[in-house]
């Protein structure tokens, strides 16, 4: 099943790791009976937490392939709703129960994790993989230079999908700018269809403009500031007329009157779409397979997907994007010496290796694996692998979503605020004043 | 729940044993009891002391943390929420509970028959009511697509000024059964003739219910409302799949505050604050109700010890 | 209003058509469950959600029961079962304690347990998660439990004490003549005495031990000891956009409970009614 070439990197890989674990390398901490809780017996048997829904089965299905061919060290798998996982993983990890091969969004997270030295630092035994991945995806993982995470799944870049049917019924063209966009969100609120479906329960998909139209109009350095603490960094100008317009458009009906009543969890929000009732969606790149699965036909005749309009005058460079650069593995701290050494092995011989790679592109989702752009044309959803490879290749930057990168209790300021911004119910200068009370 | 009439006059001669049984009898519930809730209570109390992010050890803080969670305008709204959520809550399940208990104690058949489906929302768990009701209340596929009035397309869950009618209304319509058949028990237990005499007295309907049925049902009515106040206080499975405290903070009551503060923010010392608030607010209610009500009940209660 | 027994008045007209709506209330939710699990999942964007579907299919419940629907209720049955056994022992036995012995510290002990009335579960979930964590039950059934009991005892004595104390003295006192001991008395008098209690407190507590979310939620992590509430929970993830199977789970996490019912129903409300003959 795998191939010879592999077989010698993860041979070689395998090789470096033990010598690694023979020394003391800088995150090993002596916890032997952290181990025995984490649900492995003995030996080198390992746990890992995966997610659902998604692209997840394809993970799913390379533990599948790990446990036949090992199976003196065979890693045990649950499976986890994305909200439970999040809340989940942290009581875990803080009561040293965590699971060998621990998953995260990196970001405020990671940042904690290694604060508290829960994960260990892997720079030596992933080098071999973090060069094959795409350098904007890999950073993520790395905290002043030492890796302590590496991507593990697809790179999730956001995009806006539409339904080529209404345009063409309400006789517009897809909008490539903001003026075109307003055009739009009249043209299709005039003629009773949602210009923008909207998850607003869920909160989170409302990120994805404020981070869009923030990038846009001041640049990434606009949400850098607030990631460095600087006192007021929310008060920029750019955060403010960001929120202006995400008002402006609540207020033309861009996201109709019940976007707060439409979660994401349950892909309402893609059903809007392949329904005929909603025009266009903004949401990160997973979401096409979800069109796939529950709307086969939409998908292969009137699903189309673009960037994120332009905004005149705006000093953000219109090829950034936003979204989850992927998702990444850490290791337990709180892992035998064993168990590390089973995720490691995992990690080196089975992420990205050429089986799971085709196995992502035939779900639909993109790895962030460079040098891929021949197999991506061979592919079945060749056109749309293809538009978002690009666009994360060419990508100057590339966003993590805020809730994701910043520490957990602003991130929950982050969203409670934003969603008021969507409900109307607080001023773009309260929503600031508010963020700045949590820098 | 069911309550005896001549506790009084029983507990008194009850009230020299000459040998009681032993205390380990009672050791087993008190044992359970002071290792998962007491020493919990303590250990909550402990945290709310200190800051704790989830991951490293908890750092002592003193009052700051309090005083600072207590200042916290999401703190103070996230209260006011929880007394407006627990008043309409018992506006709206007090009365239909007793109505409906009532009415259930008739003995015509088709009352019986009602009393049956009347139960149906006891065959499911707080979960499976929130998936029902967020499937049932969605704007776009839900009821708004079977009655094709603009009336059943209101964004129930997603309007931040309807959403908390809406929770009570859902919160009511899962506990409403079970209180409805303490008081079907209570009414079965007053005894025939008190009608009858009031009947030959020349009481209606109305009447009887003032005069017989409510006076008789006085101790479930206290039993009632005690689970009825100190749950909704303190409720939140319901209210977290509902809406998980949204749209913006419209639902956020206090016990999801808590939760959302030390299980999404990981901030355990400020949730850990809103728990004992929580406590203490839903002891003082308890404490309260029982003093108001049950004066005589309870006295003779510590009488018969 | 409803006078049971022997009152016959004219029919009670405002009172049926409040009953009525309240039905109608309690029904449509129910109905509109049960019809959405059997249609197909592209029927659920396209058909009237309150008509019955064109082509109904039970392909949801196949769904759901072959993702380890079985596991999850065998879970359940089991926390259940042994919770309110257990509740049902403890409290009983510290009921008659409380309400025969006259000792200060019995009237103590019952304030005590009274004030746990008050305790909201969710405000000591954090340490009864550290707690569970160093007695090394996390993530197995006692985990759910021993919180659980813990929680029921208080409503359980208080319910358990009010009956127990409607008990004449002179049975202790003949019985105790008798020379029986405590455990013939608790199992001849008090037992049976109280079974009333024990009934309302035993489908009390179960339903609030079926039900349970927020324990499985904090203190299990391994889909071989999650119970049903959660399993919906996360059904809701795994299945997403599969409205109608989310549903068929919810609708088979609630054949148990009907089950009960329809096998206890009888012995319920006699059992609520029950021990008052005198």
């Amino acid at each position: 099943m795998r191939h010879t070439g592999l077989r010698v990197v993860a041979a070689t890989v395998l090789a470096a790791t033990l010598a690694a674990c023979g020394g003391a390398s800088p995150g090993d901490s002596t916890d032997e009976n952290g181990g025995d809780s984490s649900g492995a017996g003995g030996g080198g048997e390992a746990s890992a937490w995966i997610l659902t829904g998604g692209g997840w089965p394809v993970t799913a299905a390379s533990f599948e392939r790990w446990n036949e061919s090992n199976s003196d060290q065979r890693i045990t798998v649950e499976e986890y709703e994305n909200d439970a996982y999040k809340e989940k993983i942290r009581t875990s990890v803080g009561s040293g129960e965590a699971p060998t091969l621990i998953m995260s969004w990196t970001g405020g997270t990671l940042a904690d994790y290694v604060a508290n030295e829960q994960v260990v630092d892997i720079t030596a035994d992933t080098q071999e993989l973090v060069d094959r991945v795409m350098p904007s995806v890999a950073q993520n993982g790395a905290i002043d230079g030492t890796t302590y995470a590496v991507p593990m799944n697809d790179v999730q870049p956001v995009v806006l999908y539409y339904n080529e049917d209404l345009f063409d019924q309400v006789g517009i063209e897809v909008p490539t700018t903001w003026a075109e966009t307003l055009d739009a969100v009249e043209a299709f609120d005039e003629a009773g269809i949602i210009p923008f479906s909207l998850a607003g329960q869920s909160v989170w998909p409302e990120l994805m403009w404020i981070q869009y139209l923030t990038d846009r109009i001041g640049g990434p350095e606009v949400f850098q500031a607030v990631l460095d603490g600087q006192p007021d960094a929310w008060s920029d100008p750019a955060v403010l007329e960001a929120l202006t317009r995400i008002q402006e458009l609540v207020d033309a009906g861009a996201f109709g009157d019940a976007f707060a009543s439409v979660a994401a969890d349950q892909s309402a929000d893609a059903a809007l779409v392949h329904t005929g009732r909603a025009a266009m969606l903004l949401q990160g790149s997973w979401v096409y397979a979800t069109f796939h699965t529950d709307a086969p036909e939409f998908a292969s005749s009137a699903l189309g997907f673009t960037t994120f309009p332009e905004i005149e005058g705006g000093a953000g460079d219109p090829g950034n994007i936003v979204g989850n650069p992927a998702n990444f593995w850490s290791i337990s701290a709180a892992a035998s010496e064993a168990e590390r050494q089973t995720a490691l092995d995992y990690v080196n011989e089975y992420v990205y290796d050429d089986e799971q790679l085709a196995a992502m592109l035939d779900a639909g989702s993109l790895p962030p694996v460079e040098g891929l752009d021949d197999q991506i044309a061979q592919s079945d959803d060749a056109e749309y692998l293809a538009f978002a490879y690009g666009l994360v290749q060419d990508a100057p930057h590339f966003q993590l979503s805020w809730d994701q990168a910043l520490p957990a209790d602003q991130a929950q300021e982050l969203l409670t605020n934003l969603s008021q911004i969507f409900l109307g119910e607080i001023t773009p200068q309260q929503f600031v004043d508010a963020m700045n009370a949590t820098l | 729940m069911t309550l005896s009439i001549r506790s009084g006059a029983v507990s008194r001669r009850a009230a020299r044993p000459r040998t009681g049984p032993p205390f380990w009898l009672a050791a087993p519930a008190l044992a359970i009891f002071a290792l998962f809730a007491l020493l919990p209570l303590g250990g909550v109390v402990v945290l709310s002391f200190t800051e704790w992010d989830g991951l490293g050890t908890p750092s002592w803080a003193g009052t700051d943390v309090w005083f600072d969670t207590v200042s916290d305008p999401a703190t103070r709204q996230a209260m006011w929420l929880t007394l407006v959520f627990v008043v309409l809550s018992y506006l709206f399940q007090a009365p239909v509970a007793l109505l409906l208990g009532v009415f259930m104690a008739g003995r015509q058949r088709y009352r019986a028959v009602w009393s049956v489906l009347y139960f149906l929302p006891l065959l499911f768990s707080s979960a499976a009511i929130g998936i029902t009701f967020r499937s049932l209340l969605d704007p776009n596929f839900g009821l708004s697509r079977a009655l094709d009035s603009t009336a059943f397309r209101t964004n129930w869950l997603g309007d931040p000024d309807l959403a908390l009618y809406v929770v009570v209304f859902v919160v009511g319509w899962c506990f409403v059964p079970f209180h409805a058949l303490l008081y079907q028990a209570g009414v079965r237990q007053i005894p025939a003739t008190l009608y009858e005499a009031a009947v030959l007295d020349g009481a209606g309907r109305v009447k009887q219910f003032r005069y017989v049925t409510l006076p008789q049902l006085r101790y479930t009515i206290v039993t009632s409302s005690t689970l009825m106040l100190v749950g909704s206080l303190t409720y939140f499975d319901l209210v977290f799949i509902l809406t998980g405290g949204g749209p913006g903070d419209a639902t956020r009551i206090l016990p999801l505050h808590m939760y959302l503060t030390g299980f999404r923010g990981y901030e355990m010392g400020p949730a850990s604050v809103i728990a004992v608030i929580l406590v203490g607010v839903g002891l003082a209610l308890s404490l309260a109700l029982s003093r108001l009500s049950g004066a005589g009940r309870m006295q003779s209660q510590q009488a018969g010890l | 209003m409803a006078a049971p027994g022997v009152i016959r008045e004219r029919p009670n007209v405002i009172g049926a058509l409040g009953g009525l709506l309240w039905l109608l209330v309690t029904i449509v939710p129910v109905y509109y469950l049960v019809l959405t699990s059997l249609r197909r999942q592209q029927a659920y964007y396209a058909e009237n959600p309150l008509l019955p579907p064109a082509a109904p299919t039970l392909g949801a419940y196949r769904l759901v029961l072959e993702n380890d629907f079985l596991r999850y209720l065998t879970n359940s049955v089991i926390v259940t079962v042994v919770a309110v056994a257990l509740v049902l022992a403890t409290s009983l036995m510290a009921s008659y304690y409380l309400v025969r012995s006259g000792s200060r510290l019995s009237r103590g002990v019952l304030s005590v347990v009274l004030l746990g009335l008050a305790i909201p579960v969710q405000a000591t979930i954090v340490p009864v998660y550290y707690l569970i964590v160093r007695l090394g039950l996390y993530d197995s059934l006692f985990a759910l439990i021993l919180p659980a009991v813990a929680f029921a005892i208080p409503i359980s004595v208080l319910i358990i004490v009010n009956f127990v104390r409607d008990i004449p003295a002179e049975l202790f006192e003949s019985m105790h003549a008798d020379g029986a001991g405590h455990w013939r008395i608790l199992h001849s008098l008090v037992l049976p005495l109280s079974r009333p209690a024990l009934v309302t407190v035993g489908v009390y507590e179960a339903l609030q031990v079926w039900n349970g979310f927020l324990f499985p939620l904090i203190l299990t992590q391994s889909s071989s000891v999650r119970v049903l509430p959660l399993s919906l929970w996360t059904y809701q993830g795994q299945f997403a956009v599969n409205v109608p199977a989310v549903l068929a789970a919810v609708t088979l996490s609630a054949l148990p409970v009907l089950a009960a019912y329809i096998v206890g129903r009888r012995q319920i409300v006699s059992g609520l009614t029950a021990g008052f003959g005198k």
